[in-house]
């Protein structure tokens, strides 16, 4: 009968040509002594001719090194190049603040379609966008879950459409939607209470008021000239008492705010 | 003559950029190889890239040789060695601006971890020659879904038989690329991709603020009732 190819193979061949696409195990064309499968008592795994595990899995060897750069090098004129402005992801932060994620699933099936694929993420930082004050609160508290305080990240998850295209749309839609409204001011958002603040604000609180009280009175019982309510606000003292507060219920109570609270009512209350 | 004999060389390879050069005198060369090379957008194209790259590559040193005999005859080969250098013919750019994609995660799934590994040799190679920057490449751990099935029939419930699927995890994660060079890339990653190997491509991409969201609308609108609301 006729020899395999593998004896008429040059040692410098191009193995390209081959193997140049993805096909099954050829074993009179690959001049390799393969053995492969389980082998039998007191024996070695079975030789390459006629091995069925050899056929069945999916091999590489249209794919060796040299074959690999051969394609890139034919494929490297269509690719372009990154803008080099661009190298970290601070700058990319800077010039391009708001970031889509998709995803694409690939699978081998009777349908390429894949439900999950419509799926469109928008993610923000409050930071890059035009708010003020006012409408950056508004704006967190319209959000709700979807703002992470610790990255600053407005996250927008869409799936209610069926096509991805609709999905983004919707997605800037609602963007759009929560800037302009945020920016608005009701006129029931004058009712807003004292719980409904997100941080401690000094101006018109009970700690204002107390602290000022105790001061009038520390006057009035020393007799001095009745001091303006404007005055006793701008005195270093309360400025430092007011400060001291201010941190220690916004940022919770550490080592370094109790301490300065008590330098701050120490003065305040003029005790040594 | 020599024109001839160029002509001669053209037949064989018929589907490459040259067929527009006919010996119909200096000009038209001239002409016709400058057509080719002002249609230039880079935009993948269809079509088999690698037979014509190679025939106009062979193309190039057979022009070479005829041109060095002969002075007076200009062949669309000699003006493309002076030109710098070649420009691929399937290549067009276009003007609209790429979208950029801060990072590309490709998730590999498999049932056998050597298909795997060798996907994964693929990918970073191709990665590497193709100029794209691989962020880090790693393996999740893999998911083992069993179940306890009866083995007989009919009753016998005491004894039962186990099956496991494994599902083993490939993780690569590239950085900063544009459309044209995701869409090459994972075009040729995808057709390579094994039978029984499913992928998932998360793709992040960076866009500016648009145009409506930079200020709010309510200062540049004429003075409307209340209840009159724009979005």
């Amino acid at each position: 009968h006729i020899p395999p190819r593998t004896e008429r193979m040059a040692v410098d061949q191009d193995w390209s040509s081959v193997y140049p696409t993805a096909a099954t195990f050829k074993p009179g064309s690959v001049p390799l002594p393969v053995r492969m499968g389980y082998p039998v008592k007191r024996g070695v795994p079975p030789a390459k001719e006629g091995n069925l595990e050899l056929m069945k899995i999916p091999n590489f060897l249209h794919l060796t090194p040299p074959a690999i750069k051969k394609h890139c090098a034919a494929l490297k004129d269509f690719c372009t190049e990154w803008p080099s402005a661009l190298d970290s992801d601070e700058k990319c932060e800077q010039h391009f603040p708001i970031e889509i994620e998709t995803i694409d699933y690939i699978s081998s099936g009777t349908s390429i379609r894949n439900p999950k694929a419509r799926v469109v993420t928008l993610r923000v930082k409050l930071s890059n966008l035009n708010l003020d004050d006012h409408a950056k609160k508004k704006l967190i508290k319209l959000v709700g879950e979807r703002y992470c305080k610790d990255t600053d990240m407005l996250t927008i998850t869409t799936d209610r459409c069926p096509l991805r295209r609709q999905n983004y749309d919707y997605g800037i839609h609602l963007l759009t939607v929560l800037y302009h409204e945020s920016w608005k001011t009701e006129t029931w958002e004058s009712e807003k209470a004292e719980e409904d603040m997100e941080e401690y604000i000094w101006e018109n609180s009970r700690s204002q008021k107390n602290a000022l009280d105790t001061l009038i009175r520390i006057k009035a019982s020393e007799n001095v000239s009745n001091v303006t309510k404007e005055e006793l606000l701008a005195s270093e003292v309360v400025k430092d008492y007011r400060n001291s507060v201010v941190a220690l219920k916004n940022e919770g109570e550490t080592e370094n705010n109790m301490s300065r609270y008590k330098e701050s009512v120490k003065k305040l209350l003029n005790i040594q | 003559m020599a024109a001839g004999a160029l002509m001669g060389v053209l037949a064989p390879y018929g589907g490459c950029g040259w067929s527009c050069a006919s010996p119909s005198g200096p000009q038209g060369v001239g002409g016709g190889e400058k057509m080719a090379a002002g249609w230039l957008c880079r935009r993948l194209c269809q079509g088999s890239a690698f037979p014509v790259s190679y025939a106009s590559r062979i193309l190039q040193n057979q022009c070479f040789f005829q041109n060095s005999n002969l002075v007076g005859v200009r062949l669309a080969g000699s003006q493309a060695n002076t030109e710098g250098p070649k420009t691929n013919p399937l290549v067009s750019i276009s003007d609209e601006p790429e979208t950029l994609y801060k990072r590309v995660s490709l998730l590999v799934k498999g049932h056998d971890k050597a298909v795997l590994d060798s996907y994964e040799y693929f990918a970073v190679l191709a990665a590497k020659e193709l100029g794209i920057s691989v962020e880090k490449v790693h393996n999740p751990p893999k998911t083992v879904e069993r179940f306890t099935l009866l083995k007989s029939v009919h009753i016998y419930k005491k004894h039962r038989v186990q099956y496991e699927m494994r599902t083993h995890y490939l993780c690569l994660e590239l950085k900063y690329l544009t459309s044209s060079t995701a869409a090459v890339y994972l075009e040729y990653v995808q057709r390579n991709l094994p039978e029984g190997v499913a992928m998932e491509v998360k793709k992040t991409k960076i866009e500016k603020i648009p145009e409506h969201i930079r200020e709010p609308i309510w200062d540049t609108l004429p003075q409307v009732e209340e209840t009159e609301v724009k979005s």
